[in-house]
């Protein structure tokens, strides 16, 4: 099947900085993906690239097949296809029936489709009430609804969002990720969404999708993104905050003897003795104990504990066990072991928790 | 907004339409006959007549009276250009106009010579006089007109109001300042006694009653116009005053209405018009403003 | 004084009894000015829309020469217009000197710098984020000026009233192109003029005060229109 939207080698330098180099990234007519990432890394810069709302510095982008990187009649008509969900709604000097059909009447649809369209897809986003308003006088999350009603009402093949909820109340907020939940489960409208909330990224997309420092390293189903991520780059992004680097000393079938920094870790692999790797393991998966209790980890570590950092009803521990580790516990647990700095704790975690890639 | 654009538009070509067709109506002259079109101003220009006057004939109310019966008579509307001598045979060399009413011997030779005039026909005369406030201070009464700018130049204590316009009444100032003996450029450069005005007869008989000051005039734009002021000097040969019109050479503007301008020409020479002006303004003024030169060149 | 006073009665009197001569002159000042104003804004809007979008070299240049034109004397749009139409110029062949047509090609040259500026100035009130909104929903590129001409509608209804106003209250380029002639081509402003200098205060004072009514109506207008501006409500 054809991609709705493909790119070829996209780069975009603006004002001497490259803010994306040479992403090659396709969108299937069915996807719902979040693109998640750090600031500036030019999330939002491929979303206005791709909705042809800025042309490349260089590389190409396809729209069902087509090449609309340069030519203004291709890129007008695509962008037709195609709708802009902003950070913060725009809403113009007419009431929100109007502004709903301001995408219809550009597109010169008949009159009395447009009034059926428009109707219909306020009723989708629950403002039917309110299409009479000044729409400058709703409110934000109001607004927000009226943009993604003015983006559907023209039957999008893509739909780009751009932080939708990130100034939104947390009431708005549910009602609109209802509303796109419900796009999404129709599947006729390809979604990309840039989000700050990871959560947000999991609840409302099947892949997401990690940009840093203007490249896009890894797209996947979140639980790849999150615990099995490719690289180091998604891994810190991500949380994965112990990435460590070791040599695989042993191997037993899938189970590996890992060395890192003298200590050995048992973890799950298909890589072969001798290579060098990351070994990485995610906070949460790392449990504390006074003693070397028997559990069903195969890593047991014991060390000093180097910092404490409480955070509410968390609190995070560094402890050296000859590698470095950080793990969270809660503030309870803490509590209740009397922990100090420099106190011995021991360090436990499965070895299907690791995740392995090769170091480069 | 294409629609919106469209629609100004629209509303302003209803408006102007409405405004010309309303405007035409209501227009003071007699309505022309059937060579007029309905919808106003947008005439072929052979229904109009342009005609620029010496601003003399015209502050007499002379053209006023003159205008209707020449529309009526020829079936035209005729567009009077209120200028001086010296603007109108501007007009006349850039083919503006068609035919022109002025009083400048010694220019409209130039005029012709240099082949924008067809012939010069004197069709009225009158005198020019200076006048000035009635207590004279300068104290010209009675003298000839050479002594009376004389008196004025030395004593530099009455302001002087000149045309300054290159009317035929500015050439008759400068022909006497000649005559009494002075350089031009050396009086207009002499003080603040001596005002260019740069206006028309009327209005430069209204700056100096205003000011207190002396001027020359026509005698017939004088008296119709006349305010406060009073004829001080009025004899003197140089102070004969001839009319003439002109019309504009049909050779050197292609575009100019011969036939109207020629109708002018019989117009203004006619009996009945020649009478007109022979008698204009006796009842009002005690004495006609002009005397018809009956197809004479006047000397007196 | 009691002249005066007397001269203002009789213009009272021309007004009320609806002197042909004086509302002849009042409905031409009008039909031309709003001709020419009419013209102006559909020269006006689209340019303004292209030079306000589009960056080029010398964008900076030309606005601040059309800044320096906003008053530009009248007289010497006259001058350069009929040197322009007169027979001996360029277009003399068109027949156009001394009619009001002229007159309007003349004041509508007056006011583009005019409007021109207050429509791009008009623009720079409009978020910049409207022309992408519009863009994205599909906009093509004069479909988005429009979206913009909307949004600024009531600057630019001002900005149509100035340019009126400027048109309408303007003798020197009419005095010269139009000549000035009685019934045809005299305006409220140049008939003032005339009949001022040759001491008819009386007709002078009836067109005066039609031409102050106009201003006044025009300058109510204007502050009615900028006072809707501070109706729109913005949302936190």
């Amino acid at each position: 099947m054809v991609p709705i939207i493909e790119t070829k080698n996209l780069s975009q330098i603006y004002e001497g900085r490259q803010i994306l180099k040479d992403v090659n990234f396709s969108l299937e007519k069915d996807d719902a993906l979040a693109l998640i990432g750090p600031n500036g890394a030019g999330k939002t810069t491929l979303l206005r690239l791709l909705d042809l709302l800025e042309k490349p510095s260089s590389g190409q982008i396809y729209f069902d097949a087509v090449d609309v990187t340069r030519s203004g009649k291709s890129r007008l008509r695509a962008r037709r296809r195609m709708a802009f969900i902003h950070q913060k709604p725009i809403m113009f000097k007419m009431n929100a029936f109007n502004n709903v059909a301001c995408g219809l009447k550009f597109r010169r649809e008949d009159k009395k489709n447009v009034r059926n369209k428009v109707e219909q897809v306020l009723e989708l986003v629950d403002m039917n009430d309110y299409r009479k308003r000044d729409a400058r006088t709703l409110s934000g999350g109001e607004m927000q609804r009226i943009a993604i009603a003015r983006a559907l009402v023209t039957n999008p093949a893509v739909l780009f969002l751009d932080e939708p909820t990130a100034n939104l109340d947390p009431a708005s907020v549910s009602k609109v990720e209802e509303i796109l939940a419900r796009i999404m489960r129709e599947g006729k409208t390809a979604i990309l969404m840039v989000t700050h909330d990871m959560a947000q990224g999991q609840r409302i997309a099947r892949k997401i999708g990690v940009l840093i420092n203007g490249d896009i390293p890894q797209i996947g189903s979140p639980s790849d993104i999150f615990f099995a991520p490719t690289s180091t780059r998604v891994a810190e992004f991500v949380g994965v905050e112990n990435i460590l680097p070791g040599t695989v000393a042993g191997k037993e079938h899938e189970l590996a003897i890992i060395n890192v920094n003298g200590v050995n870790i048992q973890a799950i692999t298909d890589l072969a003795q001798g290579e060098n790797v990351h070994v990485m393991i995610r906070p949460e998966d790392i449990t504390f104990t006074k003693t070397r209790d028997s559990s069903s980890a195969r890593n047991v570590f014991e060390g000093r504990i180097n910092k404490i950092i409480p955070l509410g009803p968390l609190t995070r521990i560094e402890i050296d066990c000859g590698m470095p580790l950080l793990g969270v516990i809660t503030t309870r647990s803490a509590s209740e072991l009397e922990l100090t700095i420099s106190s011995k704790l021991f360090a436990s975690f499965k070895a299907t928790a690791i995740h392995v890639i090769k170091r480069v | 907004m294409k629609k919106f654009a469209i629609y100004i538009l629209t509303i302003a070509m209803v408006l102007s339409i409405a405004c010309t067709s309303f405007a035409c109506s209501s227009e003071t002259e007699t309505a022309p006959t059937p060579t007029a079109t309905p919808g106003g101003n947008v005439l072929p220009k052979e229904s109009r007549v342009q005609l620029a006057t010496t601003t003399s004939l015209y502050d007499t109310g002379l053209w006023s009276l003159l205008e209707p019966m020449y529309e009526e008579e020829y079936g035209v509307e005729l567009d009077i250009l209120y200028a001086g001598s010296g603007i109108a045979f501007e007009y006349g060399r850039n083919c503006d106009i068609d035919v022109l009413t002025i009083h400048s011997p010694a220019d409209e030779a130039t005029f012709i010579a240099d082949g924008y005039g067809v012939e010069r026909i004197p069709f009225a005369y009158n005198h020019f006089v200076i006048v000035g406030p009635a207590d004279d201070p300068a104290g010209i009464a009675g003298m000839s007109p050479e002594e009376a700018f004389a008196t004025l130049a030395e004593q530099q204590s009455s302001p002087f109001i000149s045309r300054g316009d290159n009317s035929g009444t500015h050439s008759k100032e400068k022909a006497i300042w000649a005559a009494a003996g002075y350089n031009y450029s050396d009086i207009t450069s002499s003080g603040a006694w001596y005002v260019s005005a740069g206006k028309g007869m009327a209005p430069t008989l209204l700056h100096a009653g205003e000011v207190g000051g002396y001027t020359l005039s026509d005698i017939g734009t004088f008296l119709a116009n006349q305010g406060d002021l009073v004829s001080l000097v009025d004899s003197g040969s140089i102070m004969l005053n001839v009319y003439s019109v002109i019309e504009i050479s049909p050779t050197a503007c292609t575009n100019t209405d011969a036939a109207h301008a020629a109708n002018m020409v019989e117009f203004l020479t006619s009996d009945e018009v020649q009478d007109l002006i022979d008698n204009y303004g006796a009842a009002q003024y005690g004495q006609s403003l002009f005397s018809a030169c009956f197809g004479n060149e006047p000397t007196e | 004084m009691s002249d005066l006073w007397n001269a203002f009665e009789e213009a009272i009197h021309l007004i009320v009894s609806l002197d042909p001569d004086v509302m002849g002159i009042a409905w031409r000042s009008l039909w031309i000015a709003a001709t020419s104003t009419a013209i102006c804004v559909v020269i006006c809007l689209p340019l303004g829309s292209l030079i306000n979008f589009n960056k080029f070299r010398g964008k900076h240049l030309l606005l601040s020469l059309l800044q320096t034109l906003f008053s530009m004397p009248t007289v010497t749009v006259g001058l350069f217009v009929y040197v322009m139409v007169s027979h001996s110029g360029p277009l003399g062949m068109l027949d156009l000197v001394f009619t009001p047509e002229a007159m309007v090609i003349g004041q509508t040259l007056l006011i583009i710098p005019m409007m021109l500026g207050l429509v791009i100035s008009a623009f720079s009130g409009v978020d910049k984020a409207i022309m992408e909104t519009a863009t994205s929903l599909g906009a093509n590129r004069s479909q988005a000026y429009i979206i913009n001409i909307k949004e600024a509608k009531f600057p630019m209804m001002t900005a149509v009233a100035m340019a009126f106003g400027r048109a309408i209250s303007e003798v020197g380029a009419s005095m010269i192109i139009g000549g000035n002639i009685k019934g045809f081509t005299m305006t409220l402003t140049t008939g003032i003029s005339q009949y001022v200098s040759m001491g008819m205060i009386e007709k002078a004072f009836a067109l005066g005060i039609i031409l102050i009514f106009m201003a006044l109506l025009i300058n109510i207008a204007i502050y009615l229109l900028q006072k809707q501006r501070n109706y729109v409500w913005f949302p936190s």
